[in-house]
């Protein structure tokens, strides 16, 4: 018996009636990677070859995927170069960066200080050298709390839908049209601590609605899969479709934003920290030193070209590693 | 009887307005019986199996109508968390792509663990355990091994296994499988369709095949229940309907299939298409391409007369076709 369907699949009301039959061709797509040793009769059990060849997930894969990319191995030590410095600075620098000698002020380099002197007369090189402690800071605090409170919100609007997903919405709606920096200014005026928390605390009230968008459209789309479908028929409660069954596939493009999201983090922090809005001195920030060196540009370039640099490197560091790994958990993108 | 659906209506919010994807519609099915539900896409048959379950999508569906009684409960008027329970250790489905309805992200082991993970609260070391068990009792060569994999892993015949594994695991008494073997080669449909009614032999299950495959259903199923439009139009046991049809569609139906004692002759097909379910045509949906239709089918909507004791067929002119 031919499997044709017998009428030709005719003009049908649209709607979600009409979902059930839209796989009706029945495709049955086999990632090419897969050397799928079973075929209809299996093979007998495992012999050497195919127990060589262990299970491979999505995150296998893409790690696989990343091993090779240079792309990723090139961001991926920089910023573990910046890991490193971050937590043990005197690992490489031996001096304080509150140590400054006036006499000094806009010197250039000079043994046992590589990077001159800026307007304070402080060592350049250990102020950029003690300044990525702030901006990692800043940026892995901040895009984790982003990431928790977007992708839960989001994950639920997306999940529940309703009035909740309307009212969130609406809220990530007003959040959007909030300029950032004009934000900053107004809203961290007004804190005097002088920490890395209250930027943390303000990058994550105006980043959230960003992760919350894609979280909640991520998980749209894996709930219309059949296995979720499948999940719930067979008995699964709503909390565990949620987080074991939608969560694990609705996460990589959460993870991707987000690691591209901590580079321009860091970057705000800069630039709030040389609005003066930021961080302040004696804090030791690479946007307190951009700021303080600026009026200096002429006579000492080097004060203000340092600490930039080091913004600049990590800031890309982070924005390729994000584009690696979106490669690798989403190859159509490329 | 174990599974009774009377007068069961739901309709879906579109943009279009309301389509009515079934309307009223009522069959049973007795423990240890296989109902085929045969239609085309589009008459509602999925819709249906949705409603039983429980997973009909709503907004924008909404069962408007009638009871589901399940054991004797009707299932309509449990809570959501007892309606959960009764999924996978009542009545369990199966799905037509087995591919898409396994999670990627998890191994088969843990999602056929599961099972017993959310129902009976095992440990996930002997859920594993109950995994290899079901999936040897499926027939998934070199289980202990292959329990670790993934679905893409697997060919689609052994997904859908995998899949049968899943539904039978808790032994429920009803089985509703969504047009099992569609996405499958021939030659697997036939063990799948064999392994499916082993199974059901074994452990007594009642189960409902929705299908729009005639061949398919020939072989497994004790009555046939023809769906058009939302509405069964025909209702019988599966040797009556092959020898003769009492209804129009379900004659159109058993011509449009290729025959090897008819070799040499054209297929004859049933002209136009099925109605939009939103504008559904008044009188017996079917009028507008049925060939023996007359006045009276384009104004009167024919209940679902008894034929005889076990079979009945909505058609004003049933007698004729039996005949014709």
């Amino acid at each position: 018996m031919p499997e044709q369907p017998f009428p030709p699949e005719g003009v049908i009301a649209g709607g979600g009636a009409m979902d059930l039959s839209a796989t009706e061709a029945g495709t049955v797509r086999r990632p090419p990677a897969a050397p799928d040793g079973a075929g209809e009769p299996a093979p007998p059990a495992a012999g050497p070859a195919e127990t060589a060849d262990r299970p491979r997930s999505l995150w296998s894969d893409a790690w696989r995927d990343l091993r090779r990319n240079p792309v990723f191995l090139a961001s991926a030590l920089v910023i573990l170069f910046l890991a490193v410095i971050s937590v043990w600075p005197s690992l490489i620098a031996s001096g304080s960066p509150l140590k400054c000698d006036l006499a000094r002020a806009q010197q250039g380099s000079a043994p046992g200080h590589p990077f001159g002197f800026d307007g304070q007369g402080c060592d350049v090189y250990t102020r950029t050298v003690y300044g990525a402690r702030t901006s990692v800071v800043v940026g892995v605090c901040a895009t984790l709390g982003v990431a928790l409170l977007g992708s839960v919100l989001g994950a639920l609007a997306g999940f529940f839908g309703g009035w909740w997903d309307g009212v969130l919405s609406r809220i990530t709606d007003v959040f959007f049209a909030i300029p950032v920096v004009l934000g900053g200014l107004v809203l961290l005026s007004v804190v005097t601590a002088n920490s890395v928390w209250p930027v943390v605390g303000f990058i994550v009230l105006l980043g959230w609605p960003q992760i919350s968008r894609i979280a909640r459209g991520s998980v749209i789309t894996v709930q219309q899969n059949d296995y979720v479908q499948a999940a719930r028929a067979l008995g699964a409660s709503p909390a565990r479709l949620l987080l074991r069954h939608i969560a694990p596939n609705a996460v990589a493009p959460v993870i991707v934003v987000a690691t591209i999201a901590l580079g321009t983090y860091i970057a705000l922090e800069a630039t709030l920290s040389y609005l003066g809005v930021g961080l302040k001195p004696p804090s030791v920030s690479w946007g307190i030193d951009i700021s303080a060196a600026s009026p200096y540009v002429r006579t000492a370039p080097h004060a203000l070209l340092w600490p930039s640099g080091a913004l600049a490197v990590t800031v890309l560091a982070f924005i390729m590693l994000g584009d690696a790994v979106r490669d690798a958990l989403d190859p159509k993108l490329r | 009887m174990l599974l009774d659906v009377r007068d069961l209506k739901v309709e879906f919010r579109t943009r279009d307005g309301i389509a009515r994807a079934v309307n009223g519609v009522s069959f049973g099915v007795d423990a240890g019986e296989t109902l085929a539900v045969l239609g085309e896409s589009g008459s509602g048959k999925s819709v249906t199996a949705q409603a039983v379950m429980g997973i009909l999508d709503s907004p924008p569906g909404r069962i408007t109508g009638g009871e589901v009684l399940f054991q004797g409960r009707d299932l309509l008027r449990l809570g959501e968390e007892e309606r959960r329970r009764v999924r996978g250790a009542g009545m369990a489905m199966i799905f037509q792509d087995a591919l898409s309805s396994l999670n990627p992200v998890l191994t088969v082991g843990d999602q056929l663990g599961e099972m017993f993970v959310v129902h009976r609260g095992m440990s996930r070391k002997d859920a594993r355990a109950k995994a290899v068990e079901l999936m040897d009792r499926v027939r998934i060569p070199g289980a202990r091994e292959r329990v670790k994999q993934y679905p893409h892993q697997f060919s689609g015949g052994m997904r859908q296994r995998i899949m049968i594994a899943m539904a039978i695991a808790l032994e429920p008494a009803l089985i509703i499988a969504d047009e099992p073997t569609t996405a499958l080669d021939v030659t697997v449909q036939a063990q799948v369709m064999d392994l499916l009614a082993e199974l059901r032999r074994e452990y007594r299950m009642g189960l409902v095949l929705i299908t729009h495959d005639l061949g398919v259903v020939a072989d497994v199923a004790d009555r046939i229940a023809v769906m058009y439009a939302g509405r069964i139009v025909e209702s019988a046991p599966v040797h009556d309907i092959y020898k003769a049809p009492a209804h129009p569609y379900t004659r159109g139906l058993l011509d449009s299939v290729p025959r090897l004692d008819l070799k040499g002759r054209e297929l004859t097909a049933i002209r136009g298409l099925p109605p939009n379910l939103t504008r559904i045509p008044p009188g017996c949906a079917f009028h507008p391409r049925c060939p023996m239709a007359r006045d009276v089918c384009r104004s009167d909507e024919p209940p679902l007369y008894a034929v005889s004791e076990v079979r009945g067929s909505a058609c004003h002119f049933r007698t004729e076709c039996l005949h014709a």
